[in-house]
């Protein structure tokens, strides 16, 4: 019996072990309510992306901090604060909601970055943004679709900071701390009026670009935006009138940039059948060479074939930034690429595959872009950026990544080159092949673009970017599904591209 | 092709003749698996081979069951030597190492092969009523695994094993008539810790910053009819297994498995023994289970087939 009590003690012992392991795994950055670097009182005159004058949404004048209205909601912000029902709200939007929004759009590029199954037929059904709930789910958040949508999102919410930067100073309604002592702040206090709530405009800006983006997810993006705005309420940051009047600018404000999001190019990015064989065609008179894909059964159409046309943000046109063609298979240069795929396949290291891996960002994750804004997320945390210069850094980059993203897309389409599995045969990877053209790499392309971008803003990261943005490019070497010459060729074109974007970033008066 | 015949001819002939020779020349020995309920005396040795081939070409996304042509058949190869030791006896332990290989028919995703999770076992006999038409028995069972080398669990469904440690209890309880029929019944807890992916975002249910990634504890229950043919000779078994995992997300449509996912599964199976005389202190074992239902697995058919020897290294001391 002494051997049966102790194996019991041993049982209970382990249990207790186990189970005080488990944990509760962050959902995003956890960061602490911080002290702006500076709150940037000539922001409403910066240059805004989309809207051609800093007023081009009116909102009214605020009604007086001696006028009982006001006085009013002092009292009814009182109760909030008093009632602590928004605790939890208050400390998960923290006072930078810039960095939750971006973490909010990078899940729902997650969620929605599923590629359809197959019907029994052998043939595969295609979202459809008319039908959003019929499966496949619109939309398919491949990498194309999710940068593009950090990128809207992003831009629209800079914007609507610029004009709310702009009516703060114009009509100066102080903060609340100073038009009532006793009501305590739950963040680090700064001197930015009041009026309007910039959080109400980044609340209306995101909900609104985001359910646009995102159709399905409508109800739980105003569930988040609803929270957001009480919450600002509750930790004494922005009275009644100054949320109504952020929120009806926020609206004013998507408006302008769904109106472009509607007429970019993406409601015809993903092409018939006909027309994707068309391009295979051509691209087999001009180069001698083809991509399909190669999975069973076999997929009709490769990802947004005409995304490469999308309206750009800062490159001029997408042919002046188009790599040189790549070596023809068969070729010496092709085969020393293909030996090199060959020989770090057969001798893979534990290194090589922990890259291949922390990079892929495949399907049902927030994607490359995803990736590189929670990278510049990092950085905004550390610096400890207002949300104004936050969304600056967050639009740059996603306008760099978008171009980067369509330049790549062009590439793709353009020469429509084949995949290793596809020109190595018997050729096996360990991850998976994406459906669309080899050249050039979209990692790479995506990721210089950001390292590059990323570079300006945070110079002091350079190094430790540029290492970042060489590792992305070179894990699709390791985890098989790149030649070297697809990578080289998107790390060049990325670089290229972010320059016309730095270029717009320094004359935009933020400097 | 005649002659490949003729050659299968005289090798079931050699068979039959093998298993008759057995059979008039009985043998007593036992040896043991963590989940049956046989012990060994003190001071006896048993080293086991085991192997598996396990094939799936349909599997269940969620509940949904489908197949997936770049994937084809999945085949799983597992050898898993094994020490089994009578401590005393009422207490067995029991040590294995399996070398797992995996591999896709279709598809151009490379397979993997290396060692897997390293795992003792002890089990120890709490019960043994004696009566005159038979016993009955009660076992407990505690055992800890923990991966043998760095594989890749987040490499689904090609990987090696789950990437986490498992510490499992399990009660196991066995009537057994004079005639040799038995019946037997175990429930066990599979506690499981964490695994290491090599990413630090993934999505499961939400998405989630960290790579480490839980893998769900599970139940598992078991219950068998088995027969001692010919004086004990052959172990005859017919049985089935119920997994049910205690959390996990399912995989989302047609998206990859991760280790987060909810694994259930519900097999029959079926096992034979055979303790050949002639060769004294060895046996042979051949089994076969087939999935019938499961949850995020694939509808596995594995064929097991094992060599054991079993002897008492006191007797051999003495010698």
């Amino acid at each position: 019996m002494k051997t049966l009590k102790y194996t019991l003690f041993l049982i209970t012992l382990l249990t207790v072990l186990f189970i005080s392991c488990s944990k509760d795994y962050p959902t995003g950055s956890e960061f602490d309510p911080y002290t702006f670097s500076g709150t940037d009182q000539n922001g409403g005159e910066w240059k805004p992306i989309l809207l051609t004058s800093n007023e081009q949404i009116i909102i009214d004048a605020p009604s007086s901090t001696t006028s009982d209205a006001y006085k009013a909601e002092l009292g009814a912000m009182k109760t909030a604060i008093s009632s602590n029902a928004e605790a939890d709200a208050i400390a998960y939007w923290g006072n930078n909601p810039i960095v939750r929004w971006n973490e909010i759009a990078r899940e729902l590029a997650a969620k929605y970055n599923l590629t359809p199954a197959p019907n029994a037929d052998g043939t595969y059904p295609a979202p459809s943004a008319a039908k959003p709930d019929v499966y496949p789910y619109f939309p398919f958040a491949h990498p194309p679709y999710a940068c593009r949508a950090f990128a809207y999102l992003s831009t629209a919410q800079l914007d609507g900071l610029i004009a709310a930067w702009h009516y703060k100073y114009k009509f100066n309604r102080p903060a609340v701390h100073i038009t009532d002592n006793t009501i305590k702040s739950a963040f680090p206090t700064n001197d930015l009026p009041s009026y309007p709530s910039d959080g109400a405009v980044i609340a209306a800006v995101s909900r609104d670009i985001l359910s646009a983006l995102f159709p399905l997810e409508k109800q739980y993006i105003k569930d988040k935006a609803d929270e957001m705005k009480r919450s600002l309420i509750a930790a004494g940051i922005n009275v009644e009138s100054d949320i109504s009047a952020g929120d009806s600018l926020g609206r004013g404000i998507a408006k302008v940039f769904l109106k472009r999001a509607s007429t970019d190019g993406m409601s015809k990015a993903q092409v018939s059948k006909a027309v994707s064989d068309s391009l295979r065609t051509v691209a087999l008179a001009r180069f001698g060479w083809e991509w399909s894909n190669q999975e069973s059964p076999q997929r009709p159409v490769g990802i947004a074939p005409f995304y490469g046309k999308l309206k750009l943000w800062s490159v001029p046109n997408v042919e002046s930034v188009r790599p040189l063609p790549p070596p023809a298979p068969g070729s010496a240069d092709f085969n020393k690429a293909a030996d090199e795929l060959k020989t770090i396949a057969a001798n893979l290291t534990n290194e090589q595959r922990r890259i291949a891996n922390w990079w892929s960002d495949g399907l049902g994750t927030y994607t490359p872009p995803g990736h590189w804004n929670r990278v510049a997320t990092d950085n905004i945390i550390k610096y400890k950026m207002n949300p104004l210069r936050s969304a600056r850094v967050f639009a740059y980059l996603n306008m760099a990544i978008q171009d980067a993203g369509i330049s790549c897309w062009d590439a793709k389409y353009y020469y429509h080159y084949p995949r290793p599995i596809q020109s190595m045969i018997g050729f096996k990877t360990i991850l998976g092949t994406p459906n669309f053209p080899s050249y050039t790499s979209g990692h790479s392309t995506f990721s210089a673009a950001a390292a590059t971008f990323l570079s300006y803003i945070f110079p002091a990261e350079k190094t430790q970017f540029d290492a970042m943005a060489h590792e992305a490019s070179e894990s699709r070497i390791y985890g098989g599904i790149h030649f070297r010459f697809d990578c080289e060729a998107g790390l060049e074109a990325g670089k290229k591209i972010a320059e016309f974007t730095i270029q717009k970033a320094i004359t935009d008066g933020s400097n | 092709m005649y002659s490949a015949i003729l050659r299968l001819g005289n090798f079931i002939g050699l068979l039959f003749m093998t298993i008759f020779v057995a059979l008039a020349t009985l043998s007593k020995t036992e040896a043991q698996t963590p989940s049956d309920a046989l012990m060994m005396k003190k001071s006896e040795l048993c080293i086991a081979a085991l192997y598996q081939h396990d094939t799936w070409d349909h599997y269940w996304e969620g509940t949904l069951l489908r197949e997936n042509l770049n994937i084809g058949t999945l085949t799983r190869t597992n050898v898993m030597p094994m020490i089994a030791y009578g401590i005393t006896e009422r207490l067995n332990v029991i040590l294995s190492l399996p070398y797992v290989s995996t591999s896709a028919s279709g598809g151009q995703m490379a397979g993997v092969s290396g060692f897997q999770d390293f795992s003792i076992f002890a089990k120890y006999k709490i019960l043994n009523l004696e009566k005159t038409s038979g016993s009955f028995q009660t076992f407990g069972t505690v055992g800890y695994s923990l991966p043998a080398t760095s594989y890749l669990s987040d490499y689904m469904p090609l990987n090696l094993g789950l990437g986490t440690n498992e510490l499992s209890a399990r009660v196991i309880m066995k009537y057994e008539h004079n005639s040799g029929l038995y019946l037997r019944g175990s429930f066990a807890y599979l506690y499981r810790t964490t695994t290491e992916t090599e990413r630090d975002y993934y999505y499961a249910d939400k998405g989630i910053y960290s790579s480490t990634m839980d893998v769900p504890n599970t139940t598992t229950v078991d219950g068998a009819l088995g027969a001692w043919l010919f004086d004990r000779s052959i172990q005859l078994e017919v049985g089935a297994v119920k997994n049910t995992a205690q959390s996990g997300d399912d995989i989302r449509r047609q998206n990859a498995p991760q280790p987060t996912n909810k694994m259930n599964m519900s097999n029959v199976n079926a096992y034979l023994r055979f303790f050949p005389k002639f060769f004294s202190g060895f046996s042979i074992i051949a089994g076969y289970t087939q999935v019938l239902e499961g949850r995020n697995i694939g509808k596995s058919t594995i064929l097991t087939g094992g060599l054991t020897y079993q002897f008492s290294t006191k007797k051999q001391i003495a010698q």
